[in-house]
């Protein structure tokens, strides 16, 4: 059990980053590949942001009723995962655009009936 | 088979990353980074929201990079529908209700006041300029949704990206003419905790969000419109 | 003293400013990417010999390290920053009458963004940094490579981009587990924070790291997006991914394995891995008839020749390795636009389509065949100086292992010579004897393949203009202690 209340965040992250790769492997539909790539990403992100937390923290923003940083979470990955997200905004929107062009050429978005290049 | 291979190779990454994560207890930081911040941000850059101040200030570099990777997806969106033969079909577009044709016209103005708010205040409060850039977005998600056959103008929104990103250069480039280098920041503090604090923070924080809501619109516009 | 941020700044701004000079004008965008990268060439140039004695450290926004994003401009950034300024320099001459298709004002943004992109990657000194700059570089990478839009363009671009994003997620997973134990995000001040990787919680990000980053270098066995991205590209695109955008994947996998986890230890697999990506590349480079293909195989077995070379972590082999580098980018490139414009005539990438060609277009193929010479490695050229040093540094170790290597890296060089002979002969001496039109390809196109030809005969002839670079940069590899202390203070 306090294994568990320990490690809760790391198994949920590394859970979705499992499930993500598990999907990118083994789907054939291009669209689903995709939302296993965010899938993938999200466990990441979630990593991220665990690393960062002290137990019982708050938010490192000052206010006028919060003026001291003893309770303060680590700031640093919140900006990392922040360009993260970005980033994986920016890949997803191209790679649906790619998907609607390879849609438009081949009329599937099965994988492994493209195989005009040789995988 | 393929599946079979997945999930031994998914096997093994578990254990090598199970082994590598039991070193990393959670809920205990005292990371040499974050503390520095923690502690001296408030007085080097004048924002009260410390994750602001290290994403515009101390890695506002990073932040700049950030910009310029969501300019080139939304500029690769376009190269990547730009070479396709554009079909002029008129379309029969139906109409929405009435009733929410109206109540996204009403929402649209509010979705944007909020979207500003929490790009100007990001300084102070939980947001800035990539959060509040995508609330504007959202809101000509919208009117895509609803007021359909409108489109965002193709050449202000050419405009606003720019100037957004030029504006971030240039106040970088102001920095390290007069100041200690690159993204310095310039100008005076001000006073904790209000509006017109932490120098050049909320200027940057506006610029990126003009840019990324332009962006985010645009990348919008081109997948409606390309998947129609 | 100019300041080396601008070496990213400036065509970054360029890359946000081109919208606005096309609301101007349509004709003078395609200028912008000339004007920023031989601004960016003239200031490399004239940072090479300051950075040769003492690196410039530059810190963003004005705090100290490691508390702020750091640039480091050592005698490798600058000679790769040279390198990139140069190549893209000759190749944006050479796109202002190549590119007339498509949305011609996002191909220029594009590559702009490139080039930011792979210059901000070669000099920072931020592990996160990096990544945020190798993130402009794939994408902008990924877009250029279904730039055309065909179904070849698009296939490539999908694998491309799922392989590619996939290796990103693995880099971020990398950086986080290092950022959890060590609490830093600047690579010098890890890098004096690891003192072994026998560690696992150090192994792993290394791992991790090499993987993801080893995508875009093209190491086996994750180049499998390499050949169809190289092949369906535009030329012009394709000279700048083969001559630039993989040497600088390869630049941060030597980074990260020398710099920040100075892991001797996992050298001798990386030594292997180069000797297999090179025979691997040689080999399949031999049964392509499609004359990019041929080329982007090519370019596989050089970047394992390169990290073979790099992988000795001697003096001498990593000068040798940089020196492969710069011999491999100069004639890739130059074999990409020269084979660009006949394919633009012919209409066709396969090998027979070019027969005849020696009289159809004499000076490009002049071009063409001086590039394929040097990177087999003749001389006068420059690949023979460079094949020559990484040989001797392979030897001088005096070690079974390596001598064995060595005869390895000959025998793929020999695969290499026996396949670009055949294209050679198809050039001149094969196709039929009637008279065609000479229909040579424009002078923008002619002058940068001229000006790559001048400089793989001049540093061919005299080596010692590069060589002399070449030991500062291998010194500042080598030397972690040097460059911790340069960086922390």
């Amino acid at each position: 059990m306090n294994f568990l209340s320990q490690y809760i965040y790391y198994i949920g992250a590394f859970g979705l980053f499992f499930i993500g790769l598990y999907i990118m492997l083994t789907k054939k539909n291009l669209i689903k590949v995709i939302i296993g790539l965010d899938i993938l990403d999200t466990g990441v992100f979630l990593f991220l942001i665990a690393i960062g937390y002290t137990s019982g923290g708050t938010a490192p923003i000052f206010s006028k009723s919060v003026t001291e940083t003893g309770k303060m979470v680590d700031p640093v990955p919140q900006a990392l995962v922040l360009t993260g997200i970005v980033i994986g905004v920016s890949v997803l929107a191209l790679a649906l655009a790619l998907a609607i062009r390879l849609y438009g050429h081949y009329g599937t978005l099965n994988l492994r009936k493209i195989k005009e290049q040789r995988w | 088979m393929r599946r079979i291979i997945a999930i031994a190779l998914l096997a093994i990454i578990v254990m090598g990353i199970s082994l590598a994560v039991r070193e990393i207890p959670f809920g205990k930081t005292d990371t040499k980074v974050g503390e520095y911040y923690l502690n001296e941000g408030r007085e080097e850059t004048g924002a009260a929201n410390i994750v602001t101040s290290v994403v515009v200030n101390y890695r506002g570099f990073d932040t700049l990079g950030e910009i310029a990777v969501l300019f080139t997806a939304a500029i690769g969106l376009g190269a990547v529908f730009g070479s396709r033969k554009k079909r002029k079909v008129a379309e029969e577009v139906e109409k929405s209700s009435l009733i929410v044709y109206t109540g996204c016209r009403f929402l649209f103005p509010v979705i944007l006041l909020v979207g500003a708010y929490i790009f100007i205040y990001g300084h102070l409060t939980p947001g800035g300029g990539f959060q509040g850039g995508a609330v504007v977005a959202s809101a000509f998600l919208l009117m895509y949704l609803t007021c359909r056959g409108k489109r965002v103008r193709d050449k202000s929104n050419k405009v606003v990206e720019s100037l957004g990103g030029l504006i971030f250069v240039g106040m970088g480039l102001v920095g390290l003419v007069i100041g200690k280098g690159f993204l310095f920041n310039f100008l005076p503090k001000g006073e904790f905790l209000t509006l017109f604090s932490a120098g050049i923070i909320p200027i940057i924080y506006i610029a990126i969000g003009f840019k990324v809501g332009a962006e985010l619109a645009g990348v919008l516009d081109n997948l409606i419109e390309e998947s129609k | 003293m100019v300041n080396p941020v601008l070496l990213i700044v400036v065509p970054l701004a360029l890359a946000f400013a081109v919208p606005l000079f096309g609301l101007i004008s349509k004709k003078i965008v395609k200028f912008l990417p000339v004007v920023a990268l031989l601004f960016n060439l003239i200031v490399s140039v004239m940072l090479l010999p300051k950075v040769m004695e003492q690196p410039i450290h530059v810190f963003i926004g004005g705090f100290s390290p490691p508390f702020c994003i750091n640039l480091v401009a050592g005698p490798i950034g600058i000679l790769f920053s040279v390198l990139i300024a140069l190549v893209g320099l000759l190749v944006s001459v050479y796109a202002l009458g190549y590119i007339k298709e498509g949305a011609i004002e996002k191909y220029h943004i594009l590559y702009l963004l490139l080039i930011t992109g792979a210059t901000g990657v070669v000099l920072t000194g931020d592990i996160f940094n990096l990544f945020v700059f190798f993130e402009i570089l794939c994408i902008s990478s990924y877009s250029l490579v279904a730039y055309l839009g065909n179904k070849a363009g698009i296939e490539s671009a999908v694998k491309y981009l799922l392989q590619g994003a996939l290796g990103s997620s693995l880099i971020l997973l990398g950086i986080g587990l290092l950022y959890a134990k060590y609490g830093t995000l600047n690579m010098a001040d890890l890098a004096g924070n690891i003192h072994s990787i026998k560690s696992f919680s150090n192994f792993l990000p290394l791992v991790l790291l090499v993987t993801g980053l080893g995508v875009e270098a093209a190491i086996f066995p994750l180049n499998a997006w390499l050949p169809d991205a190289h092949s369906s590209a535009p030329s012009s695109i394709s000279a700048i991914l083969s001559g630039i955008a993989i040497e600088v994947g390869l630049y941060a996998v030597v980074r990260v394995v020398f710099t920040i986890f100075g892991a001797s230890s996992f050298l001798v697999f990386l030594l292997f891995l180069g000797v297999l990506t090179l025979l691997i590349g040689e080999m399949s480079a031999f049964s392509q008839n499609n004359i990019k293909r041929m080329f982007a195989y090519s370019s596989i077995g050089q970047i394992g020749l390169i990290l073979f070379a790099l992988s000795i972590a001697t003096p001498d082999g990593v000068s040798a390795g940089f020196f492969q580098l710069i011999s491999h980018t100069l004639a890739k490139a130059l074999l990409f636009l020269a084979v660009g414009y006949m394919i633009y005539r012919t209409g066709s990438m396969d090998i027979s389509s070019l027969e005849g060609m020696g009289k159809k277009m004499p000076y490009t193929s002049l071009a063409f065949t001086i590039g394929v010479l040097s990177l087999v490695g003749m001389p006068p050229f420059i690949g023979f100086p460079s094949k020559l040093m990484i040989i001797r540094a392979a030897l001088l170790k005096q070690e079974t292992l390596f001598t064995v290597l060595v005869v390895l890296v000959l025998i793929a060089t020999v695969i290499e010579g026996a396949y670009f002979f055949r294209v050679i002969q198809a050039i001149y001496f094969r196709g039929e004897k009637s008279e065609k039109k000479r229909e040579g390809a424009p002078l923008s196109a002619l002058i940068p393949l001229f000006i790559f030809v001048g400089l793989i005969v001049v540093i061919g002839v005299y080596p010692k203009l590069v060589t002399n670079f070449l030991d500062s940069t291998a010194s500042e590899l080598l030397n972690r202690l040097d460059y911790i202390k340069g960086v922390i203070g």
